[in-house]
């Protein structure tokens, strides 16, 4: 009598890039034996526009537009970043309101963020609840920017040498509200998270990601600080007016993704405490520098070399500009921190089951308008 | 003997430093040895006459940040896969965007863009009036038509 032999002991399969967990169009190709991963293999350049390329044929102020929609959820920061790089470069340094101004839309703009993720990661493990609570907490933030740019999403709100409009009294009286009432509210979500059983028997010991792996993937931001490594840009090299509030950096020594969720749990509260600080310091005085203002804008001419870096909400977001000493730049490279934290998903992705790896890979708060730039 | 020249520093007040594209791998484990841990970024730059290759080095121990330089007439400059796992996609990346060949790097293809594509966006003397897409044919294997429009 024969037998029948498996041929093939694993079978590859594709996943994404229209999955409703891969949040937006990650295409992983697994090899799997039965229900566990043997390899996975991110493939990624689905939402790519070259915004690198696309900066080289613009302004120095036009190129802002497309840091907005590289992380669309968190496009305060990303403006923050590039100009960054960009007031060195050009040789023009914003007025201290501004500078105060850029920190707490910063800020606020990371708890927009976070709570996004909040809400697609509870998604991602089955929690529907969560989801409404923190949309709804976020709407608030969006109302604060649409107040002071305009837009929801897409802010376009700060500019070389300063910010497009200046704080009224309406919106700080509608921050001041907003972070009074938050960090009750955001309780009562984390308890939705962290009381029930099934999350956290879905994130806890899962995903480990050990110190020195991450180091040498260049893992930056609450992955890395979710493997114990006291890290934060906005305390290594302090930018805008950080080194002028107190706030802590949360650390998780477990190195899962349960770790992962509380570092960013903790960094919205100390967000908020950032917040709270920097609007009673606002001082008066104007809040552009008149080297950049509009007329001006588009004769901007940079020469040399820059490199800005800045701690966005899903790490270190640096920006590389080079000039030539014409109005436009030479060369513009974006260190995107989600690229890099989506290659060390290789690693974590080994003799995993599939539904670990959806935990896992939402963990790592993917944008792909960040990654694919 | 490895040559490590110092230039001075950019805009940001970051030390620049310039090696021989021959003597970037021992440069480069020099500098992993003195506590450079974190490869941060690698950019390709397209010079007209050659490409220049900048490596952004961190150090967590000793919170220093510094830039190093290497320039290449013929396309190709040593992987330092070897060293930082995380040169891996963004050496595909600069292959990807500037055509750059990193001699020894696993797995060399394009990481954002489809493999057919046909030209390297970042080059300066890429065409943007050619509008390209990228079809597949019978065999599963991508390639590129061009439309005759316009383009940009």
């Amino acid at each position: 009598m024969e037998t029948t032999k498996p041929v093939n002991k694993y079978v590859e399969l594709n996943m994404g890039p229209q999955h409703p967990s891969t949040h937006g169009v990650l295409r992983l190709k697994l090899l799997l034996d039965g229900e566990t991963v043997k390899r996975v293999e991110p493939v990624i350049g689905y939402l790519h526009r070259n915004a690198e390329k696309i900066c080289e044929l613009d302004y120095y102020c036009d190129s802002l537009l497309y840091f907005d929609r590289m992380d669309y959820v968190n496009s305060l920061s990303m403006e923050a970043g590039f100009l960054e790089a960009a007031e060195k470069l050009l040789g023009i340094e914003p007025p201290e309101r501004a500078k105060w101004i850029r920190t707490i839309m910063a800020e606020l703009s990371r708890i927009a963020s976070h709570l996004v993720w909040a809400g697609a990661y509870g998604l991602d493990l089955g929690m529907l609840t969560p989801f409404f609570y923190v949309f709804d907490l976020r709407e608030q933030l969006l109302n604060i920017f649409t107040e002071a740019s305009g837009s929801r999403l897409l802010t376009n709100y700060m500019s070389i040498g300063g910010v497009y409009q200046d704080f009224n009294d309406k919106i700080i009286y509608m921050i001041k509200d907003f972070i009074n009432s938050f960090p009750k509210k955001l309780e009562e979500v984390f308890n939705l998270f962290v009381k029930n059983d099934i999350f956290i028997s879905r994130t806890k010991g899962i995903g480990i990601l050990e110190k020195d792996v991450a180091i040498s993937y260049g893992v930056t931001g609450p992955m890395l600080r979710g493997s114990g490594v006291d890290y934060d840009v906005r305390k290594a090299e302090p930018y805008l007016m950080y080194d002028k509030v107190n706030f802590d950096i949360p650390v998780s020594y477990a190195k899962d993704c349960l770790g992962r969720f509380l570092v960013r749990y903790e960094e919205m509260r100390q967000s908020v405490k950032i917040v709270k600080q920097a609007i009673n310091k606002i001082p008066d005085g104007p809040y552009f520098n008149p080297k950049a203002k509009k007329s001006l804008m588009i004769r901007l001419r940079g020469e040399g070399e820059a490199y800005g870096r800045t701690e966005s909400s899903k790490g270190e977001f640096g920006v590389y500009l080079v000039g030539d000493g014409t109005v436009k730049p030479y060369r513009v490279r974006v260190r995107s921190p989600t690229f890099k934290n989506l290659s060390v998903l290789r690693e974590l992705g080994k003799d995993v089951m599939i539904a670990d790896l959806v935990a896992i890979s939402g963990s790592i708060d993917l944008v792909f308008g960040e990654v694919d730039r | 003997m490895v040559e490590i020249v110092e230039e001075p520093a950019g805009k940001d007040k970051r030390k620049i430093f310039r090696v021989k594209k021959e003597d970037l791998i021992p440069a480069m484990k020099s500098f992993y040895d003195q506590g450079y841990d974190h490869l941060s970024l690698i950019t390709g730059i397209d010079r007209r006459d050659k490409i220049e290759v900048v490596y952004h080095l961190h150090s967590f121990q000793k919170n220093e940040y510094i830039v190093v330089k290497t320039e290449t007439l013929n396309d190709t400059v040593p992987s330092v896969t070897s060293i930082w796992k995380s040169a891996d996609w963004d050496e595909r990346e600069q292959y990807d965007m500037l055509g750059i060949t990193f001699e020894g790097h696993p797995d060399l293809r394009r990481i954002l863009l489809p493999e057919g594509w046909s030209g390297y966006p970042l080059r300066k003397n890429y065409d943007l009036s050619k509008v390209q897409f990228v079809n597949m044919d019978e065999d599963g294997n991508d390639y590129a038509s061009f439309d005759p429009g316009d383009g940009w």
